[in-house]
């Protein structure tokens, strides 16, 4: 039985360009030809970049916009758990609030009217549900919200990046209450960044990518290779608007990771040796140079690691020509992810960076030897008996 | 889980009349979503406001005074034997739903640009709640209507249960125009800007101000091509003179809104299935 049926489905926006390239009109296909099913009771999901197309799959299944092309079929009231809080208004108490906005979620009174117990339970917000929601911290407003939605008992669930909100303990709620529904057995669409809760909540995963549909298979599977193409090309979009001056005295022409054997690897592991090698070209010799590399998260908001020629060895001097800094790691700190990579090359004594080179790769780290905290540090141990009773005081693995 | 009532199929959208019979069933299923939200139009329009309903009896009487005043001490406007006061609330009543629906649902859309982007509903449930409250702000006014009547010694007579008609095919009016308003306003805001404009002008082609009697014969049947006008001059008949009222106009005012609520629910239709892309 198919409850979700996508049929060649195409999405194509007219966007209007400027005067100054041109102006009129130009076409962009925001999903092309796209064709999946989903089974009854199934929980499918679908990841890929911003703007690769997941959220105009998820509006046309909601029926927000229509398709061009192609056919979508349902088996069954839809109903999305979206943003949270759509449709409260600030003057109107939780209670109102919990009546206005689940029927615009699509509930009827009577349904509202059966749940409110439950939905206030769960929102936590308890004694303040006669108050206006204006006067609501912004957590209480988000849990009852997202209260209301989560109480939706529709055949075909659509969940959209809803995973983030609130504190951790109302994630884990969030989460419980989505492994409820899907052991009832709601069908359900996912849509998110979140890899991990993706791999936990769904039975199938497919990547979207520039409007199609790219592949799909186990979420383990897709998670992986959806890892693997992030690491490869995701980032590449940044990188041009960061090129390089070309009469800069040297340039940073990539970074590359090696293994042991000094054989290139686009993935890592936690806790195992990796070397980063930063290329470069220098045109005018470079004295008291510094080489540095960055990892940062993958939108490149957080920097989470350096490494730097400045905080260790003598002092470096770039010659004209072609090489590379290798900078060698006995084991990787960083926690399994994805992680944007940036190079820099300067001269110590200037303010000014001859050349930043940033985001045309990626470093994808797997578990490894990973452990719980924010990093890995390449450690040892061993036994040490205070009072020996014989034999050898001192034990090694 | 729901009883799985029917499937759903998405297609492109097609300018297709049929279409129109299966989205009315839709609206119907919609029912308890047009209540609560327009329950909320009503509350949230006059919270924390001090005088609260009273707004809704206020503004046709402040016209109604600001009028006898200008229009009837200054201006002399004849007003057909009836105190001018009483002359111009009893169009005021039914010019003042018909201005509030459609300045209110003209926008209705645009400014709920989160929920267009975010849940899907009938579209129409928007213009249509503000209609509804506009209609609940009517009724608060025709009590005060009855308190005039009062005073001014007219007697009200069995003619007045005209009103449940007149005021249902004025509000099917109202709805026609705000669902054309406020799908062009989707694409092209140049309407919310235009409209208090609109509406004053409306205002001065309806006999709100003055008797329909002197809008000379041969413009008659240009000027009743307003519903408004045939309407607001059918309560004047009812209220005032206590008779059935004029069917000439009236015809017109039918006639000209089961042309145009049609075609502007189709346009409006057309207008849904883009509407999220470009609001």
């Amino acid at each position: 039985m198919i409850d979700v049926a996508f049929d060649r489905v195409s999405k194509r926006y007219r966007v209007r360009q400027s005067a100054a390239s041109g102006g009129g009109l130009h076409d962009f296909w925001a999903v092309r030809d796209v064709s999946f099913d989903v089974a009854r009771g199934e929980a499918f999901g679908l990841v890929g970049h911003n703007g690769a197309g997941k959220s105009t799959i998820l509006k046309m299944l909601s029926q927000i916009t229509t398709p061009t092309q192609g056919e979508i079929r349902l088996a069954g009231r839809v109903a999305a758990l979206i943003e949270v809080g759509s449709g409260f208004h600030p003057e109107l108490t939780g209670r109102e609030n919990v009546y206005l906005s689940g029927s615009i979620l699509g509930m009827r009174r009577r349904e509202i009217q059966a749940k409110f117990d439950r939905i206030v339970e769960f929102s936590g917000v308890g004694q303040f549900i006669d108050t206006p929601v204006k006067w609501y911290s912004s957590g209480m407003y988000v849990r009852l919200g997202f209260a209301v939605a989560a109480h939706l008992d529709p055949d075909i669930l659509l969940v959209d990046e809803v995973l983030a909100v609130g504190d951790a303990a109302f994630q884990v709620q969030c989460i419980e209450r989505l492994n409820e529904l899907r052991r009832a057995g709601m069908t359900m669409l996912f849509i998110s960044h979140d890899l991990l809760s993706i791999e936990r909540l769904c039975d199938r995963v497919a990547i979207v990518e520039k409007g199609r549909l790219v592949a799909h298979g186990s979420p383990h599977e897709i998670v992986a290779a959806y890892q693997q193409m992030t690491a490869t090309s995701h980032v590449a979009a940044m990188a041009d608007a960061n090129a390089p001056s070309p009469d800069a005295a040297a340039r940073v022409e990539g970074v590359t990771f090696h293994d042991e054997n000094a054989s290139e690897v686009l993935t890592a592991n936690t806790g195992e040796p990796l070397v980063a090698r930063v290329h470069y070209m220098v045109q005018r010799a470079v004295r008291d140079a510094v080489v540095e590399v960055f990892y940062y998260s993958r939108d490149g908001r957080v920097l989470h690691c350096q490494q730097s020629t400045a905080v260790a060895g003598g002092e470096l001097t770039l010659l004209p020509g072609r090489g590379a800094v290798e900078f060698s790691m006995p084991g990787l700190g960083l926690q399994p992810g994805v992680y944007a990579i940036g190079a820099t090359i300067r001269e110590r004594s200037a303010s000014e960076t001859i050349d930043w080179w940033y985001g045309r790769t990626a470093l994808c780290v797997e578990p490894g030897r990973a452990v719980r905290g924010y990093f890995y540090t390449p450690h040892d141990w061993r036994l040490v008996v205070e009072h020996g009773q014989g034999g050898s005081s001192l034990q090694r693995s | 889980m729901g009883t799985r009532s029917r499937a759903i199929v998405i297609r492109p959208a097609d300018l297709a009349w049929v279409n129109v019979a299966a989205h009315l069933r839709r609206l119907t299923e919609y029912g308890d979503l047009l209540r609560t939200l327009s329950v909320h139009r009503i509350n949230v329009r006059y919270r924390q406001t001090l005088l609260g309903i009273g707004w809704a009896v206020l503004q046709p009487l402040l016209m109604m005074a600001i009028f006898a005043v200008v229009f009837s001490r200054l201006a002399r406007i004849p007003s057909e034997g009836a105190p001018y006061a009483l002359f111009a609330y009893v169009a005021l009543l039914p010019w003042t739903f018909f201005a509030t629906s459609v300045t209110n649902a003209t926008g209705s859309l645009v400014n709920n640009t989160q929920l267009l982007t975010k849940v899907y509903f009938p579209r129409e449930i928007l213009p249509l709640t503000y209609v509804v409250a506009a209609l609940f702000d009517f009724t608060i006014g025709l009590g005060a209507l009855g308190g005039l009547m009062a005073w001014f010694r007219v007697p009200l007579t069995a003619a007045a249960l005209y009103l449940i008609p007149l005021i249902a095919l004025l509000a099917l009016w109202a709805f026609a125009v705000s669902l054309l308003l406020s799908a062009v306003q989707v694409r092209w805001r140049d309407i919310g800007v235009a409209l208090p404009m609109l509406v004053q002008i409306w205002m001065f082609i309806s006999p709100v101000i003055y008797p329909l009697d002197v809008v000379p014969a041969n413009w008659r049947p240009l000027y009743l091509l307003n519903p408004v006008a045939g309407i607001i001059n059918a309560f004047r008949d009812v209220l005032l003179r206590g008779q059935s009222p004029q069917m000439v106009p009236l015809i017109y005012a039918f006639a000209v809104t089961a042309i145009a609520l049609p075609v502007a629910y189709v346009v409006f239709k057309q207008t849904e299935a883009t509407m999220a892309d470009i609001v």
